[in-house]
């Protein structure tokens, strides 16, 4: 290839990359625009995702929010208000998941931190269920079980400690995804949100005490199958 | 020539066989000083590899085994080129190309939610989650939520018996943010959720964390 050729390849790769960038962005908009969303309401959602883009945001969970609001008819101005807010609290998100030692973490784990930082988790407890998680795949599942807990009224302190506890000990991930349903019952059953923590802390459990994780059928004791718990083919 | 002098037509004449006869002194002078040079010059030439006529031949039927068709290109491929490339130019080509890379889209959008991601950890596996509100005065109730994209007529409900209505879907294990859409124009949470939190609209969202062993409520 001659020198001229190469010049030529170079220029050519140049002007792609605006190229796909643009493609990148456009994909935003033309989401937003298939959903039905005015024009002038998905430019100013792009225009959030691509300053959040720096900070190392993931444009699709602030589309779905977007996507989100427009189907509960929320205003346009309110929509881009929320749109912001979630970007903000994805790029604290974010920071805090890299600096827990995951440097390249998934839209997706940004996303569960963000929602469990929503549900009142701070950064600090953020950052030891993603160390607890050890691979970065289980720090999502880890979040959502924590952020779930504190919203039913656990303390964020205590479902952290809960699910940190089940991460360190290797615990099925079927035993962790199950906590929320399981404290969920427990509030069905009368107890108070301090009381469930309690029960679902790793001494208690240790102890005996308490609600165990798993009888004969895998199933907290004392949990039982309501009309959600799946009878046909749970695993199509 | 070598010393400046120039040989004549007969000189070259002699060299060629020609009787010397018809040549003066000075043009045979010339004659044997040329042949003394080509002596000399023949006299260091090294003797040529006996093997040079094979390695030669070898290589002329290794091109012919090329593929004819194409053959401009194959040539083109298969041949040694030089180069002549700036250092600069390289770096530009390889600062292009990661930024193309970088750039360019990895996955569609929708499948970084946080509900999908964590479905992909535990494998991909989905599990049957029957949804049910008590709306008997409702004319229609779908539930719409991260896994419908928030779409209000993915997920229709059934009305049954007392003004139950329902449906079973098969979800991602993970967490999902859900409600009810009431006739259409009222969004309901689900009281029977595991938790209910803000959706940065002013409202609220259902939660759910949906495990390998299914939904479990009371």
């Amino acid at each position: 290839m001659s020198g001229r050729g190469v010049r030529w390849l170079v220029l050519a790769a140049v002007l792609c990359a605006p190229a796909v960038l643009a493609a990148r962005q456009g994909s935003v908009v033309s989401r937003l625009s298939a959903r039905g969303l005015p024009a002038a309401l998905a430019r100013e959602v792009q225009r959030i995702a691509a300053d959040a883009a720096g900070q190392g945001v993931p444009p699709g969970p602030l589309a779905d929010k977007a996507i989100e609001g427009w189907a509960k008819h929320v205003p346009p101005a309110r929509i881009v208000s929320a749109v912001r807010l979630f970007a903000g609290r994805m790029a604290e998100a974010g920071a805090a998941v890299r600096s827990a030692g995951i440097q390249n973490p998934s839209g997706g784990v940004i996303a569960a931190a963000a929602e469990a930082m929503g549900g009142g988790l701070k950064a600090e407890e953020i950052r030891m269920v993603v160390r607890a998680a050890g691979a970065a795949e289980e720090a999502s599942p880890g979040l959502s079980v924590a952020a779930s807990l504190a919203a039913q009224g656990i303390g964020s302190k205590q479902a952290v400690t809960i699910v940190v506890d089940a991460m360190e000990h290797r615990r099925p991930m079927s035993q962790l995804l199950d906590l929320p349903s399981v404290a969920r019952s427990m509030h069905d059953r009368g107890m108070s949100p301090g009381e469930i923590g309690e029960r679902l802390l790793p001494h208690h459990r240790d102890a005996g005490g308490g609600e165990h994780h798993g009888d004969k059928n895998d199933r907290p004791p004392g949990v039982p199958p309501g009309p959600g718990h799946p009878s046909g083919p749970g695993h199509p | 020539m070598t010393d400046g002098r120039a040989f004549g037509p007969g000189a070259h004449s002699y060299l060629d066989g020609k009787p010397s006869g018809e040549l003066s002194a000075e043009e045979r002078a010339s004659a044997d000083r040329l042949a003394a040079l080509i002596r000399a010059y023949a006299d260091g030439l090294k003797p040529v590899d006996p093997a040079m006529d094979e390695a030669v031949m070898a290589a002329v039927r290794r091109r012919g085994a090329v593929p004819a068709a194409g053959d401009g290109v194959w040539r083109w491929l298969l041949t040694s080129h030089r180069v002549p490339v700036r250092p600069v130019w390289v770096a530009a080509l390889a600062a292009a190309a990661a930024l193309v890379l970088w750039l360019a889209p990895r996955a569609p959008a929708g499948a970084r939610s946080g509900a999908v991601a964590v479905a992909a950890a535990a494998g991909r596996d989905t599990v049957f989650v029957r949804f049910e509100l008590v709306a008997p005065e409702a004319r229609s109730v779908a539930v719409a939520g991260s896994f419908t994209g928030w779409r209000t007529d993915a997920l229709p409900m059934v009305r049954g018996a007392a003004g139950v209505w329902s449906v079973t879907v098969a979800l991602p294990i993970g967490e999902h943010r859900y409600e009810f859409v009431v006739d259409q124009t009222r969004w309901v949470p689900d009281p029977t959720a595991h938790a209910q939190v803000d959706d940065g609209f002013g409202g609220r969202n259902s939660v759910i964390v949906v495990g390998p062993k299914g939904l479990v409520r009371s």
